[in-house]
C-alpha cells in the first residue's frame, strides 16, 4: 500500500509536467518493491485525467498539455517495462491486441490501457498508433488474439473502427475475435451502431469489459 | 405523464421521465456556470425550458412578434452539398426569397481568406452580380484558417509537429508569423470585397486553429474598420473557448487562451467588430435538454454584457444542435426557441 503523500506527489508531478522527478519517483517505488501499478492508478492517472479536464475547460493549454503527456508517457513506459519483467503476473493465456486506428496518432490513453491489462494478467500485443486496418487484422491472426481493442481519439478517425468490423466480416473472421472500442469521442451507441462487442469508457473499464466478454464466450 | 421524447447530442432518439429531464436541465446549466464562471439559469428559466421540452409537438416556434433576424453563413455552399445543382447567386436568391434569410453571405467553396487572395478579381464580379440580384445585406465570408500558413500548406514550420517534439518556443514563433500573414490576407481580400460593394465581411470559424487564429481575426477587424469605418465586420467563432495552441498571445493586454464567449465579445467590441457570433459546442454524449440548458446559460451571459449585436451559431454540432448530417427539426426548433426566448439575441 503506497503512502498517501507519494500518491499526491505523483499527481502533482503530472500537473507540474515534471518528467525527471516523475521518472525518479516511479523508479524509487519499483526499487522499493512496491506495486508501480498502484502508483500509476492512484497517482499518475488521476493526475493526467485532471490535466485533460483542465485542458477541456480552457484552463490549461497545449504547451502544458504536451509536457504533461510526455511526463505521463515516460512513467507509463517505466511501469510497463517493470510489469513485463514480472512474468508471474502473465498467467492468463487471454491475448489482447491493441492499436490506435489509422490516421490517429494519440496513444497516451492506449498506453494506460496496456498497463492495466498487463497488470491484470492478459497477454497484450500493442501495435502502437496510426495502424492500418489490414495490419490489425493480420496481426490479430498471427498472435491468435482473443480480443481486438482499438482506440480513436478523433471523430474523423472513428470510422476506422467501423471499417475494422466490416473487414472482419468480409474476411469471415468476425466470430473469431471479440472487439472493444474506445477513445474520447466514442460512445456506447457508436459501439452498438458499428457492431463492436463492447465499449470501454477508460482503462479500468476496458479491463472489466475484457473479463465480461471472456465470461460470455 | 408519458416519457418525453428527445435526443442525445449525436441525434440518437431517447426518452426521459420528467425527473430525468429536470435533472439534465439543471446539470447542463451548472456545467456552463462552472466552466464559464457565470450565473446558472434561474428557476423560472429552467421551468420554461422544461415546458419547451415537454411540448408534444414535433416542431415548435416563438410567439408572433418575437421573431429575430435569421442569417446564414456559407449558404449557397450548403445548398449544393444537398444536391441542388444551382450556381452561387441562384443559391443566395433561394435563401433570400424562399427561405427568408435576412442577411446573405457570398463565399468561395474553399472557405479561407488565403486561397481567395489569388482569385479575388474573379470573386469581385460575382459579388457585384449578387448585389444586383438580391436585396438583403450581403457579406463576403471566409475563415482565417491559420492551418494554411504552416507546412505543408504554408511557408512556416508546422506547430503541430514542433510541439510534440518539445520545440515549444519554435512552435509559438511559427504561430506568431502566421498571424502576420493571415492579417495581411484578410485585410487584402476584405478590402477588395468592400470596395466592390459588399455590405460586410464575415470572419467566420474564428479560433478554429486556436488563440493565434482569434488574434488574426481581431487585428484584421481593427485594420478593416480603420480603413472602412462604416463597413460591417462580423466575427463568428469556431468553438466555445479559445484553445491555447500558443497560450501566450494577447490582444490589448488580455490573454486570449481560455476565453469564454462573454469575455470574447468584449475583445470583438474593442477591435471594432460590428456583430459577434458566439459558439457553444454540442456534447454528443449528453442529451439535448442538457445541451440546450448549457448553451442558453453561456449565451445569456453574452447578451448581458454585449454592446454590439450578437448572432449565435445554431448549426450542426453547435448551439445544442445535434452533430449529425441532417439535424432533426424537433431538436433544432426547441433549441432555437429556447435561445430566442431566454437570451438577448439579435439574430441567429
Amino acid at each position: 500500500m503506497l503512502d498517501e503523500k507519494i500518491i499526491e506527489e505523483a499527481k502533482q508531478l503530472i500537473l507540474q509536467q515534471n518528467k525527471e522527478e516523475a521518472a525518479k519517483l516511479t523508479q524509487k517505488v519499483i526499487s522499493e518493491g512496491t506495486d508501480p501499478l498502484e502508483l500509476l492508478k492512484e497517482g499518475f492517472i488521476p493526475g493526467i485525467n485532471h490535466v485533460g479536464d483542465l485542458f477541456g475547460r480552457g484552463q490549461l493549454f497545449l504547451p502544458e498539455l504536451i509536457k504533461a503527456a510526455a511526463t505521463m508517457k515516460t512513467v507509463t513506459d517505466i511501469v510497463n517495462e517493470a510489469i513485463a519483467d514480472d512474468s508471474e503476473k502473465q498467467q492468463s493465456q487471454t491475448t489482447v491486441l491493441i492499436a490506435t486506428v489509422k490516421g490517429d496518432v494519440h496513444d497516451i490513453g492506449k498506453a494506460i490501457v496496456v498497463s492495466l491489462m498487463r497488470a491484470n494478467g492478459f497477454v497484450v500485443h500493442d501495435l502502437g498508433r496510426d495502424v492500418e486496418t489490414d495490419k490489425i487484422i493480420e496481426e490479430a491472426q498471427n498472435v491468435n488474439a482473443d480480443i481486438i481493442g482499438t482506440s480513436a481519439l478523433l471523430t474523423t478517425t472513428m470510422p476506422r473502427q467501423k471499417e475494422i468490423e466490416e473487414a472482419l466480416k468480409s474476411a469471415g473472421l468476425r466470430d473469431r475475435f471479440k472487439t472493444i472500442v474506445g477513445g474520447a469521442p466514442v460512445t456506447p451507441r457508436w459501439a452498438a451502431r458499428i457492431g463492436a462487442d463492447a465499449y470501454a469508457e477508460d482503462a479500468q473499464d476496458g479491463v472489466l469489459k475484457v473479463k465480461e466478454l471472456l465470461a460470455q464466450s | 405523464m408519458e416519457k418525453i421524447f428527445t435526443r442525445f447530442g449525436d441525434g440518437t432518439p431517447t426518452e426521459m421521465s420528467e425527473s430525468e429531464l429536470r435533472a439534465d436541465l439543471e446539470a447542463g446549466t451548472e456545467d456552463a456556470a462552472d466552466r464559464g464562471k457565470i450565473p446558472p439559469l434561474t428557476e423560472d428559466e429552467l421551468n420554461h425550458l422544461f415546458d419547451i421540452f415537454s411540448s408534444p409537438y414535433k416542431f415548435i416556434s416563438v410567439e408572433p412578434g418575437q421573431e429575430i433576424v435569421l442569417t446564414y453563413d456559407g449558404a449557397h455552399v450548403k445548398i449544393r452539398r444537398h444536391g441542388l445543382n444551382v450556381e452561387r447567386i441562384q443559391g443566395l436568391q433561394i435563401y433570400e426569397k424562399v427561405m427568408g434569410a435576412d442577411t446573405l453571405e457570398l463565399c468561395h467553396v474553399d472557405y479561407s481568406f488565403k486561397p481567395i487572395k489569388p482569385i479575388v478579381t474573379f470573386e469581385q464580379p460575382v459579388m457585384e452580380q449578387a448585389l444586383l440580384t438580391t436585396h438583403a445585406p450581403m457579406f463576403y465570408g471566409a475563415m482565417p484558417n491559420l492551418g494554411l500558413y504552416s507546412q505543408p500548406d504554408g511557408p512556416f514550420p508546422n506547430p503541430a509537429e514542433l510541439m510534440p517534439a518539445g520545440k515549444i518556443e519554435e512552435a509559438q514563433a511559427s504561430h506568431e508569423l502566421a498571424v502576420k500573414e493571415a492579417v495581411r490576407d484578410i485585410v487584402f481580400v476584405g478590402s477588395c470585397m468592400i470596395e466592390c460593394g459588399a455590405d460586410g465581411i464575415n470572419i467566420d470559424s474564428t479560433g478554429a486553429a486556436g488563440d493565434a487564429d482569434f488574434l488574426a481575426a481581431l487585428l484584421a477587424t481593427q485594420q478593416l474598420k480603420e480603413k472602412y469605418p462604416h463597413t460591417c465586420v462580423e466575427i463568428g467563432m469556431a468553438g466555445e473557448f479559445i484553445l491555447g495552441m500558443h497560450a501566450g498571445l494577447e490582444f490589448e493586454g488580455t490573454r486570449l487562451a481560455g476565453l469564454y464567449p462573454h469575455d470574447q465579445v468584449k475583445l470583438v467590441e474593442k477591435a471594432g467588430g460590428t456583430i459577434y457570433g458566439p459558439v457553444v459546442n454540442t456534447n454528443t454524449t449528453e442529451s439535448t435538454p442538457w445541451n440546450v440548458a448549457r448553451v442558453v446559460t453561456f449565451t445569456k451571459a453574452v447578451g448581458e454584457v454585449a454592446k454590439i449585436p450578437i448572432h449565435p451559431n445554431m448549426g450542426m454540432g453547435v448551439g445544442a444542435v445535434p452533430t449529425c448530417d441532417h439535424p432533426p427539426i424537433d431538436t433544432v426548433s426547441r433549441a432555437s426557441k429556447a435561445m430566442v426566448e431566454i437570451c438577448r439575441l439579435d439574430g441567429l
